[in-house]
This record gives C-alpha cells, structure tokens and sequence, in this order.
C-alpha cells in the first residue's frame, strides 16, 4: 500500500462559482502516483493543472471527487487536520516564490517550523543544513530582494523540505527563471527525487522529461493519453 | 505554535512597519492618557474635598436634632391661624424620644448634649476669648471617638477640655493694631475664669465669673470639635438656668442635639434612615461622604468616558491599520496557511498585532498621562498654595490623584481596544482559502 497509490485521486471535480458561470477547472480526474515517482503535469493554460496541484496540496477543498495522500482522505479533513497535513507531508514550491520579503534566507527557509513548535535552536541549525543543500550557505543573511530569482526558488525549496516531507508540489517552479537557473532548479529537484521524495511538477518546460519517471496530460480539466494529447495541442499550435 | 513563538512574530510583525504602527499607536496614546489625566482629576478632587470636609471623623456617630417637619407646620398652621410653625411642629430630643431612639436596632449608646445658651467670655490673665461651650453627658470624650493631645479626655466637675483651635481664639483687647501677632497661650493646667452675662429687663448687667480648670486639650480633628469647649451637662445645664432664670424641663423642650453611636460603622446609614423616619433629623459624615462619593463617582464616568471617546477613534484607527496590513499581506497569510499555519494561527498573529499597537499606544499614554498628572499637580498646587496662604486656608495635597489600579486598568483597556479592534480583520485573515490568498495580486 504505501509503495502503491502514494496518491490517488478519483473522480475528481472542481467548479469556481462567477457569479452566475460555472467554471468548471476539472471535470472527473482519476490518477495515481506511485510514491517516489518523479511526476510531471502537463496541459495549456487553464486546463486545470495549478488547480489539481493545489488540491493535492490540501489549499482548496474539491467539489466531489476523494484524494487519498499517504493513506489519508485529505478532502474529508477539517481545516486543523487540513493543517497539520500540511505541516507535515506536502512541501509546497510556487511559481512566484513567495517568500516574506523583509526576513533573511535562513528564516524564510525555517518559517514554517514556527507553527510546528520547533525551538528557535532547531529552526537555525535545519535551515542552515538546507540552505547548504540547495548551496545558498552563504546567503544565509540575505533577504530575497539581495537574491537572484534562482537563489530565491532555491530558498523556496530549502523551505518546501525543511519539515522533511514524503511529497514536493511544484506549480512552474521555473516559470519566473532564466533557462540555466530553471534547468539549475529541475536538477535540485531531481536531486530531491533520487533521495526519497515524491515529486510533483507542473511545467511547460519540455527538458523536465531527462529527469522524470511519468507524465500526466490534462486537457480541459480531464487527463487525456499523450496520443490525445499531442493531436490537440498540434492542433491548437496551427496557424 | 508555542506561544513564546506567536508573540516573537507578532513583535517581528510590528517591528517592520513601526513608522505606520506608531501613527496608528499615536491615537491610543492620546486616548488613554485622556483616560489616566481625567480619571486622576476627577479622584483626586473627591479626595479633596472629603479631606477638607472631614478630617479623620467617628464613622459610627450620628448627629441628630430636634426634628422641624415641614407637613405638620402646613397643618398646624392652617388650624392655628396666622400662628406660624406651633411647639407642636416640631419633635423634641425628650427623653421619651432618647429612649425612642435608643431601642432602635444598631444604636450602642445615646448621648445628650446641649449649648451654652449665654454671653460667655473667657479670660485668661490679661487675654480674652469667646468659644461655644457644649455640655456632654459622658464622663470620658474618648466616648465620642475624641483623642486628647495633652491632659485627659475624662469630663470631671470644675473641669473643661478644649477643642484644638481655642487657644487660637484668645487675643489682648488693649492690644494696638502694630503690636506683634499673640502667642496662643498654653492652657493645659490652667485655670480660666469663664464670664456669663446677662441682663435683666431694665438693662441691667449681671456678671457670673466661675473658674474653670483645663483639663485637656484635643487632637485636632479638623472637625467642629476643634473649636469646642466640653464640659459636663449638669454644669451647662445650671449655667443655662441662671442665664435664663427658669428651670428647664427636658420634657417638653428636650435637649439641643443627641450623638447617636452605631454598633458598626456598616449600619449608621441604616440607623440614621430610622431616626429621620421617627421624625428627627440626623446627620453622619457617612451619608455626606455617600453623597460626595457619588457625585465624583458621576464625575469620574463622565471624564473617564469622554477619554474613552478618544480611545474609541484611536480603535477606528486600528481596525484601518489592520484591514490594510491584512489586505497588503494577503499572499503571506496564503503562504502562512501553505506551511501549516492553522485558523488559530493566523488569529492569534493578527489578533495579537491589534493588541500589541493597543498596548504599545496604551504604554505610552500611561506614561504621558502620569506625567501630565504630575504637571497638573505642580502647577494646580503652586496656584493654590498662593491662594491659601492669601485667605490664610489649608492648601489642598494634591489636584489629580493617580490610583494605583489606573494605570494598570489604562493599559489593560487600550490593549483590549486593540485587541477588539482588531478581532474583525484578523477574523477574516484567518478564514481565507489559502489558494485564494496565495493568488491574490
Ligand atoms: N479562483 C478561481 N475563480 C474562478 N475561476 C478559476 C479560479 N481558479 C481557477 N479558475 C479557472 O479554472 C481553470 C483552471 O485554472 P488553473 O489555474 O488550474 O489553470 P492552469 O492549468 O494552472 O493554467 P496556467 O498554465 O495558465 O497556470 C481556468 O479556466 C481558470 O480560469
Ligand atoms: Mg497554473
């Protein structure tokens, strides 16, 4: 069981409310992952990926459908639960970084730590072992506007790992990044994936695939084969 | 999250926007130090005023007189016609009436007293001196809750003891107006000739001279007995026969005023209410004091409102602050709620920060409004001070008063204030959907 179906996912709908329209991002999603998988999602823009990741992430309820991580029935959590889910099994990387732009590195990395209890003792001495993981050991009095966008995603993941999580969500991790810093990024996250961890990316970046073990195509809020796939997007792509 | 931790981010919160979090404080700080100056005003003044009204007084005495009833007067006057307020208008210190009062519940002792009702001078070697003489029907004044300061309270006959003002009274009526101020003569021990006058029909002078030892002096009480001469009632009541040349009956005239002491200082309010229902009149310091008390107390809620006005804008003012930091730091609750902050988390962090500029803004108006007591007081005092020696009065302590439990109240309030301010910005920060909040431009 915990080798098989790390995450599953079935039946999976999610609608957002516009005033009066319907829109719905995914429509009936059913995937699983395999933990210590290197998973990459693909689909154009606005086909629902950002949305998938972030209910896996446990940062949005779904309006039917189950999603099992690690054993757990995350939809049916309360919102402590929900909390401590994630706290302490997703590791969350955006796209924008999002870090809090008037604290160093080393505290942005440890953040988290302060609502899990960690002593302020622990809390340095584990950002600054991530922080040399993701080589910024000497940027650890840095605050982000005295970083470059790469050294800022790598402090995002030294804080996405620093609660030891089994799964890493990566909404277009490289998205805000020069080529070589986004390459730079895929690697660290490889890195990641070699030693243990779930991964999961959302990209358009197509030099992920070196590094990946499997590939999820989403197509209007549905997953689609890569046959499937490939026909609408060539299709989308003519003039 | 451990608290230690919660209150080291909200600090670290408030710190990286202090030049908007001391604007928003500068309100709180205007509020409460409205709130400390006014309340201190207010009780300072009252205890102003039941210092100079009542020095240290017996809180179990009553005084009571002869009751004047206004409805009997009406009645009495409409049988009597053109008669005015008849004898039988008024009810009289008999003693049927003593024992009256003496039955009621709570009453330890009655004790009667009368005035000397004739011209009375005293004379001491060359010195003079006038001074109400009241006849008591105790052997010892330290029944009456007085202390003496020299000599003795006991009453003996041929004795008086002195209020501690008398000696005050006495002046050299061949004294010409550039002659230094008079000594007060020392008369404990002493003997005073005390003169009675009166005169007869045709005009003519009768003189009684009778010596009179000083047996003691009082404390001073900063009271009516300062100014007092005691002696015994049977002595008064003889001088006030020869001065008037007919024997009095107690009966029908009774006595001039009756000291009334309660059982505990806790039902004097209730014994005095008896009395005045059975038609006398009584007075305590207590239904004074009462009535001064609430009056400042009045006095005390309007002022403490209107600084509890100020404060009220200065929590506009926190609830704005806070709506924006929420609204600026929308991302970071996102983020915050992404790395397992819970609801309470994020409550308490917002809450905390609202608390944090009401106590900070509370700090600095316990501080100015202590300080703008302290001014006050300087420059309140030295104006009075200038005024009392001018009309020769007793300067009063102090102008405001600063409790102890205002300061702590102050701060305690402004933070609440914060903290309430805060509670509706920091209630929806915390129940944001984290994908909405990570999203949000
Ligand atoms: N909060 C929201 N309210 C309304 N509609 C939303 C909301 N979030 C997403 N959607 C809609 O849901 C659909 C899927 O959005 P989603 O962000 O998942 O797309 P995406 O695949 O991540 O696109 P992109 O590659 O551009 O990031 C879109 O049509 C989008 O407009
Ligand atoms: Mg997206």
């Amino acid at each position: 069981m915990k080798n098989n179906g790390f995450v599953r996912v079935a039946d999976l709908h999610k609608d957002f409310l516009m005033g009066e329209t319907r829109v719905q991002a995914l429509s009936g999603v059913s995937l699983e992952i395999e933990q210590g998988s290197f998973t990459v999602v693909m689909g154009p823009s606005g086909s629902g990926k950002s949305t998938l990741l972030y209910l896996i992430g446990g940062l949005d309820w779904p309006t039917s459908g189950s999603i099992h991580v690690d054993g757990e029935e995350i939809e049916k959590m309360d919102e402590n639960s929900l909390a401590g889910y994630r706290s302490s099994k997703v590791g969350f990387v955006f796209q924008s970084f999002n870090l809090v732009s008037s604290m160093p590195a080393e505290e942005n990395v440890s953040f988290p730590l302060r609502f899990a209890g960690i002593a302020p003792a622990e809390r340095k001495t584990r950002s600054q072992n991530l922080l040399e993981q993701v080589g910024l050991s000497d940027r650890a009095t840095h605050k982000p506007t005295e970083l470059s966008g790469g050294q800022q995603q790598r402090v995002a993941i030294a804080r996405a790992l620093i609660n030891n999580p089994l799964l890493i969500l990566a909404d277009e991790p490289t998205g805000n990044l020069d080529s070589n810093s986004g390459l730079a990024i895929m690697q660290l996250l490889s890195d990641l994936h070699k030693s243990g961890k779930t991964i999961i990316v959302v990209t358009h970046d197509s030099r992920i695939k070196q590094f990946s073990t499997n590939t999820i195509f989403l197509l209007d809020g549905k997953t689609v084969s890569e046959q499937t796939y490939r026909q609408a997007t060539e299709l989308m792509s003519q003039p | 999250m451990r608290f230690f931790d919660l209150v080291s981010l909200i600090f670290y919160n408030l710190s990286r926007r202090k030049g908007r979090v001391l604007l928003t404080a500068v309100g709180v700080v205007i509020g409460t130090a409205a709130v400390v100056v006014l309340v201190s005003l207010a009780v300072g003044l009252r205890e102003n005023a039941t210092r100079q009204l009542w020095g240290i007084n017996d809180l179990t005495s009553i005084e009571v007189y002869p009751g004047y009833s206004m409805e009997k007067m009406a009645s009495s006057s409409s049988v009597m016609v053109g008669g005015g307020g008849g004898p039988d208008s008024i009810k009289y210190l008999t003693p049927t009436a003593i024992k009256e009062i003496a039955a009621i519940p709570g009453v330890k002792r009655v004790i009667t007293q009368d005035y000397l009702n004739a011209n009375l001078d005293l004379v001491y070697g060359k010195l003079h001196a006038y001074g109400g003489v009241i006849g008591v029907d105790v052997t010892d004044l330290a029944d009456m809750g007085l202390t003496a300061a020299e000599g003795t309270t006991e009453l003996a006959r041929g004795t008086a003891v002195i209020g501690s003002w008398i000696t005050r009274n006495f002046y050299d009526p061949k004294a010409r107006p550039d002659d230094p101020p008079l000594e007060p003569p020392q008369l404990m021990g002493q003997s005073v000739k005390f003169v009675l006058i009166k005169w007869t029909q045709d005009g003519v002078e009768i003189k009684k001279t009778m010596t009179v030892k000083i047996a003691g002096v009082l404390a001073e009480t900063r009271g009516s007995a300062d100014g007092n001469i005691y002696m015994r009632l049977d002595e008064v009541t003889a001088w006030n026969e020869w001065s008037r040349g007919a024997r009095i009956n107690r009966n029908k005239e009774g006595y001039a005023m009756l000291i009334v002491k309660a059982e505990d200082p806790d039902v004097v309010i209730e014994v005095a209410d008896k009395i005045n229902e059975l038609g006398f009149m009584a007075n305590t310091p207590q239904s004074y004091l009462q009535g001064i008390n609430s009056f400042f107390l009045v006095l005390q809620i309007i002022f403490g409102g209107v600084g509890a006005i100020a404060l009220l804008v200065a929590a506009i003012g926190i609830a704005n602050t806070m709506a924006m930091a929420i609204l600026e730091r929308t991302r970071e609750i996102g983020l915050m709620k992404a790395v397992g902050a819970t609801n309470k988390d994020v409550l308490s962090i917002f809450l905390g920060e609202a608390a944090g500029i009401g106590f900070i803004g509370g700090l600095g108006g316990v501080i100015f409004g202590w300080g703008g007591s302290a001014v006050l007081n300087l420059v309140a005092l030295s104006y009075f001070a200038s005024q009392a020696s001018a009309n020769g009065g007793l300067p009063p302590t102090m102008a405001a008063s600063t409790p102890f439990w205002l300061p702590i109240f102050a701060l305690a309030f402004a933070t609440v204030v914060g903290l309430l301010s805060g509670l509706y910005p920091a209630l929806r920060a915390a129940t944001l959907v984290p994908v909405t909040a990570l999203k949000y431009e």
